[in-house]
């Protein structure tokens, strides 16, 4: 039997994963199962990977818990470490701790050592698309362009690395704070020493997380995005958290699946074929 | 709104391909499954709606079967009171307009609400014209009772649709007869694109009223072309359960939750069995000792003036 790949299907941009799924495993050739995922068993059959999609995070919550998916979810993240991939919600979900959430508080699956804010951005008026360059995504194949299989018709919704991606954040959340002295960006991982690494690696006996893309100068392109200018943005501090990953966990604070743009669901599943 | 009237149906599908509709339709996408509530106090209501697992809540002064029973001109809610809800929950926040009230269109957006339902459970403040949305930040959600009405809202910029059913009543009746409406259509334009491509396309768009493009779109799909919820008269589990294995994407419910014994029980299982509606085993158990449903309307006991459904075009 082929791999099988699930989406937890509470409720949420569903379909839009499974769909942008099935296309990422055809411009790679790789033959992978892709199922919804609303009891244990069906997570159980999930031998390669799970996504939490977008949503509202309180109704996945409460869903989880609701069908007693709660624990095994934690147990799939946490002791089998198998890949998981958050988007919006899904990353409010893997998130340790999260805060501006509804006064009687919310469980989490957690597995990412940070914190996350909720709504950072404000309400829907406030959601916006901006252009990103996602670093990590450049020594993808789904970057590489068409003559590398998949075929024209495969490769007509793939865009090269040098084009940036087009991010949707829809009352989005960020990760505002790491709880973990292990964090790290990933552009600085080669200046580290390796041994010592993995000696605080095995201490904590947890992953480093690794910040994959930060959002640059969020108040000034929030509000050129606001007002549909493009161009060049002063950057204004470090930027929030958009993107990470902490071992086997993934999480982005905006909606791939909401794009024709399949490349980090490629990039996802070769990390987890790899 | 920068878009030319001149360039027609192109126009149209050129403004649902830019990122301010795609933002609007994804928000509706970030709903589908769920279910969006009627509200109308923040301390209680809103927070049992948030507690039970709602996507998003609708404030309104009034829930449409109070509407009905009270009479009267029925129009937009208190911004005061809007705003206390919003201060309230931490999930998407919508409000209704008077079909045509562009102006208090404006007022929602001011007050930064998250989706704008044009509803014929208000009284219409216009008889010839909806409002034109695409130029709103904010999304807008539109009722229908077929599809052809379904893609004028569209048309017009609406980012979510929803069966106008018949608000107030506890009756799924109109609700169902509108979803098998647009789906009898929906079957009709794939026939016709199949049997007679573009020109049948034309031909069926002129019949029905609506833009030939999007209606090649909806053909092709073999769905509508943006998010489409069920809406007006859902009053059980069961009923919600129905209206997703009719095809809808989620459940509106208003008057059926907060005009029955146990609002907090109720919402909860509505919820539960709109997330797993096709298991009917997790349906008689979320539909198992509920108190009592709202009482209600037959729908066929009804005269014709008595029904909102009629209301728009």
């Amino acid at each position: 039997m082929s791999p099988t790949i699930g989406v937890l299907a509470f409720q949420g941009g569903v379909i839009e994963h499974m769909n942008s799924l099935k296309k990422a495993a055809a411009s790679l050739s790789k033959d992978v199962t892709v199922i919804e995922v609303r009891s244990s068993a069906e997570l159980e059959s999930c031998d390669a990977g799970l996504i939490i999609p977008g949503g509202e995070s309180t109704h996945l919550s409460r869903a989880a818990r609701e069908c007693g998916l709660l624990e095994p979810l934690r147990e799939y993240v946490k002791v089998k470490r198998r890949p998981v991939w958050g988007t919006c919600a899904g990353l409010i979900m893997l998130s340790e701790e999260a805060s501006a959430v509804k006064q009687d508080g919310q469980e989490l699956i957690g597995g990412l050592d940070v914190r996350v804010h909720r709504n950072h951005f404000g309400r829907q008026n406030e959601s916006f698309v901006t252009d990103l360059d996602l670093d990590f995504l450049r020594n993808s194949s789904s970057s590489s362009n068409s003559s590398n299989g998949g075929g024209a018709a495969a490769s007509a919704n793939e865009s090269p690395s040098s084009l940036p991606f087009p991010a949707m954040f829809i009352r989005a959340p960020v990760v505002d704070k790491l709880l973990t002295a292990q964090a790290h960006d990933a552009e600085a991982t080669p200046q580290q020493d390796p041994a010592q690494q993995q000696l605080l690696i095995k201490q904590k006996k947890t992953p480093p997380v690794e910040v994959l893309a930060v959002l640059p100068g969020r108040h000034a392109s929030n509000k050129a995005a606001a007002a549909g200018e493009l161009g060049p943005v002063s950057p204004e501090g470090a930027g929030d958290i958009i993107a990470l990953r902490q071992g086997n966990v993934f999480g982005t604070s905006f909606h791939p699946e909401l794009t024709d743009d399949i490349r980090l669901h490629v990039w996802w599943l070769e990390q987890i074929f790899s | 709104m920068t878009n030319n009237t001149a360039t027609g149906s192109n126009g149209v599908a050129s403004d649902r391909n830019d990122s301010s509709f795609k933002l609007k339709s994804g928000l509706a996408q970030m709903l589908k499954g769920g279910v969006i509530m009627d509200v109308t106090d923040a301390k209680q209501v809103a927070r049992i709606a948030e507690e039970a697992g709602a996507v998003a809540v609708m404030a309104l002064e009034r829930v449409p079967a109070d509407i009905r029973a009270e009479g009267g001109v029925a129009r937009m809610s208190d911004p005061g009171m809007i705003k206390e809800i919003q201060a309230a929950v931490t999930i998407p926040v919508m409000a209704k307009a008077r079909i045509g009230h562009f102006v208090e269109c404006q007022i929602l957006e001011a007050l930064d609400i998250d989706f704008i339902d044009e509803s014929e459970v208000l009284t219409p403040a216009d008889d010839a014209f909806h409002v034109e949305k695409s130029g709103f930040k904010s999304p807008f959600v539109c009722g229908c009772r077929n599809l052809p009405e379904a893609l004028r809202r569209i048309t017009e910029g609406a980012a979510m649709i929803r069966t106008k059913g018949e608000a107030g009543t506890g009756d799924v009746v109109e609700a169902v007869k509108h979803m098998r409406q647009v789906n009898h259509d929906i079957a009709r334009a794939k026939a016709a694109l199949q049997e007679g491509g573009d020109l049948a396309i034309r031909a069926l768009a002129r019949e029905f009223e609506c833009d030939a493009t999007l209606l090649k779109e909806t053909a092709e799909l073999g769905r509508l072309p943006v998010v489409n919820f069920a809406a007006g008269g859902v009053a059980t589990p069961a009923d919600a359960a129905l209206m997703m294995q009719l095809g809808c994407d989620g459940v509106f419910v208003g008057s059926g939750i907060f005009k029955s014994g146990d609002a907090a029980k109720r919402a909860q299982a509505i919820v539960k069995a709109t997330t797993h509606f096709r298991d009917a085993k997790v349906l008689a158990e979320c539909s198992t000792g509920l108190g009592e449903a709202m009482v209600g309307i037959s729908v066929s006991s009804m005269r014709a003036d008595q029904k909102m459904a009629g209301r728009g075009w």
